[in-house]
């Protein structure tokens, strides 16, 4: 069994006077893929976006309970956003990345936080991280085209390889194949199995396939609650909840 | 076959809705014609009464340059032959102009002259010292009555009180032109020349250096408070009933009239911080008041059209929020804040009635050198001439709009290609 890597206690998050989640508590391992599941709207990518602080960029969105990352509050003002968000990575649901160079965007995490010295550094850091992203093949001899000029799913895996570059200890995942064909979404996960053994990884996903495919771990969001969490095998095969047993099988959702 | 659309009823109803289908299409036709006509009408009228402007009427004079007259030796110093007696010399030459004049004809035949034309002999003699004692053909300017003559503006069948030219002069006037002597020339006065009280010197150099000054204060204080206003109230300032109130000011500030801004140039500016009166400073100063919410409102539009996702990817890399909105969001936002400033700075240019309530309607018969000298605009150069009395100011009138219409058309190109060189696709 790995270690816990972020543990969630009574996470209640509001936007205004709408009760988003309700007394969330889900402890996510380290150097595992934990797969978040559920119909639309019942709350899981509010979750994901609390463990990163993203939620904050919404006026009207409180949140509280505990999040620890490390064993380290961060549902508290005092936690610094920047530091806490270049230790957790995100990749978004609609591939958005930088309207600059391929290895601009690569470039970018590393240079605001500082942690390269030289170019040449810089350019071992970029090529690395499109390596991991298995992108470095594609797009070795046009570094300095934009991003934009890529496909789709070569957008999302450079998302990927943007987030890794500045060597975070998780990654959280928004629906990262659902604007992507059966084939770019077939890389992505292959690409996510492979990171695992290096990252911890948080993925919300719309297709149970996918979450049985990639994931060890997998919760059950359902109007904003969570139902059921646990192994993946277990929840597809035998889920204890009878709303879980209800979704997989396809009988809602 | 027959199915539901085939019914006679809804066989009527598409008809009719093909026909108000057309009929909208004509309407739309019609009034862009409309459109078009006006403005090309409206163009034809300035060109085809300002294009004149650009040739000035110039006669050819017999000078001689006799030491005598201009009281000068061969080897004088130039300082001394800068002190030269030309305006004899000028005299000489024109009650020579034609033979047997009498005292009375050398009056009215030096009226048919412009008072330039000292300068001119003298300007000539100082190039070309080497000739002291020669008599020279020289093309000096003609006064605006019998330019406006030659070129036809001026009527000759009518009384003779009516006229600018009397009988007399226009025996003149015939004389040169039968010898030959009467000739059309580019008129260079126009662009090097400010504002003179005599039509035929005249120029807009002043106003459009005045005009420049002005648009380079307006830039200078209205884009970055501008651009700054717009990045805080976008994207840092708090969202609530304080900020909401400035926003809906700023887009009331947009429609205040510009004649109550330079009011208020004339009561704060002039009359409270001591502002030198009619220069660029206070002008530009009044103007970039009047165009901040332009800009403000052209900035935060771009800044809202940037896609979130691209703050949000940013953020999420951990970037700091002034990090995200600088590295990103900015430049993004950019050709449309430029094209908005653009629009902002052309409104800026053809703004009148502001820069008469802070002085800047003064006649300023010289080129600034700088912010803070008097200096003329060219709406305001174009409302004086327009006001002018003297014949030879109506052509130049046409000729100071073609010069701002083009002014214009020359930012509003800049705008567009901003745009498309710097728009970017995500």
């Amino acid at each position: 069994m790995n270690n816990v890597k972020v543990s969630t206690k009574n996470v209640n998050v509001h936007y205004g006077t709408k009760q988003a989640l309700h007394r969330v508590t889900l402890d996510i391992n380290e150097k595992e893929v934990t797969a978040l599941i559920g119909p639309s709207g019942c709350g899981k990518s509010t979750f994901l976006r609390c463990i990163n602080r993203m939620n904050d960029l919404i006026d009207i969105c409180k949140v509280d309970g505990s999040i620890t990352v490390d064993n380290e509050e961060i549902i508290s003002d005092e936690v610094d956003v920047v530091s806490l968000r270049s230790k957790i990575g995100m990749v978004f649901q609609k591939p958005n990345p930088f309207p600059k160079s391929i290895f601009d965007n690569v470039a970018y995490g590393p240079t605001i936080h500082g942690i390269v010295e030289t170019k040449t550094d810089l350019e071992e850091i970029v090529h690395l991280s499109l390596k991991r992203s298995g992108l470095f093949k594609e797009v070795k001899d046009r570094l300095h085209e934009p991003g934009t000029s890529l496909s789709g799913g070569q957008q999302q895996r450079l998302c990927i390889a943007r987030a890794i570059a500045v060597n975070p200890d998780i990654i959280l995942m928004d629906e990262p194949c659902s604007a992507l064909d059966p084939i770019a979404t077939a890389t992505i996960e292959e690409l996510i199995d492979e990171l695992k053994n290096k990252y911890t990884i948080v993925i919300v996903t719309h297709s149970m396939q996918q979450a049985a495919r990639v994931s060890q771990r997998t919760g059950f969001f359902h109007l904003g609650e969570l139902v059921e969490t646990g192994e993946t095998q277990k929840i597809f095969t035998n889920p204890e909840n009878e709303k879980t047993q209800g979704y997989i099988t396809g009988r809602f959702g | 076959m027959s199915n539901q659309f085939s019914h006679e009823k809804i066989i009527q109803l598409r008809k009719k809705r093909s026909a108000a289908d057309r009929r909208f299409k004509t309407y739309g036709l019609i009034a862009t014609v409309i459109g078009m006509a006006i403005l090309f009408f409206l163009l034809f009228t300035i060109f085809s009464k300002g294009y004149s402007s650009f040739q000035k009427t110039v006669i050819e004079l017999d000078v001689t340059f006799d030491q005598e007259t201009l009281k000068i030796t061969p080897n004088a110093t130039y300082e001394e032959q800068v002190e030269a007696k030309f305006f004899k010399v000028k005299k000489k030459a024109i009650a020579n102009a034609l033979p047997d004049l009498s005292k009375k004809d050398i009056k009215l035949m030096k009226k048919m002259f412009s008072i330039n034309v000292d300068k001119e002999i003298k300007e000539y003699f100082l190039q070309n010292p080497n000739i002291l004692n020669t008599t020279q053909k020289l093309l000096v300017t003609a006064h605006s009555d019998v330019d406006q003559m030659l070129k036809g503006n001026a009527k000759r069948n009518i009384e003779e009180k009516k006229r600018k030219l009397n009988d007399r002069q226009l025996e003149f006037f015939d004389e040169f032109v039968f010898t030959g002597r009467l000739k059309s020339k580019f008129n260079n006065f126009f662009f090097t020349n400010a504002d003179s009280r005599h039509p035929e010197l005249a120029g807009i150099a002043g106003s459009f250096v005045g005009s420049l000054f002005t648009l380079i204060t307006v830039f200078l204080l209205a884009f970055p408070i501008g651009i700054g206003a717009s990045i805080y109230l976008e994207e840092f300032a708090p969202k609530n009933k304080f900020t909401e109130l400035i926003e809906v000011n700023i887009a009331n500030l947009a429609a205040v009239p510009s004649i109550v801004f330079g009011l208020l140039g004339l009561g704060i500016l002039l009359n409270v911080f001591g502002f030198p009166r009619s220069t660029p400073l206070v002008g530009g100063t009044v103007l970039a008041l009047m165009t901040l919410p332009t800009i403000i409102i052209a900035c935060r539009a771009s800044l809202k059209a940037v896609p979130p996702s691209i703050k949000e990817g940013a953020l999420a890399m951990g970037a700091s929020k002034m990090q995200a909105v600088f590295h990103h969001q900015v430049p993004l936002a950019l050709p449309g804040t430029l094209t908005g400033t653009i629009i902002g700075l052309a409104q800026a240019l053809g703004e009148t009635a502001p820069l008469i309530m802070i002085g800047m309607i003064a006649f300023i018969p010289n080129i600034p050198t700088g912010f803070t000298e008097p200096s003329a605009a060219l709406p305001v150069q174009i409302y004086l001439w327009v006001e002018s009395a003297e014949r030879g100011f109506q052509e130049k009138t046409a000729a100071a709009i073609m010069m701002i219409l083009i002014f214009l058309f020359l930012m509003n190109a800049i705008a567009v290609f901003l745009r498309s060189r710097f728009e970017r696709k995500w």
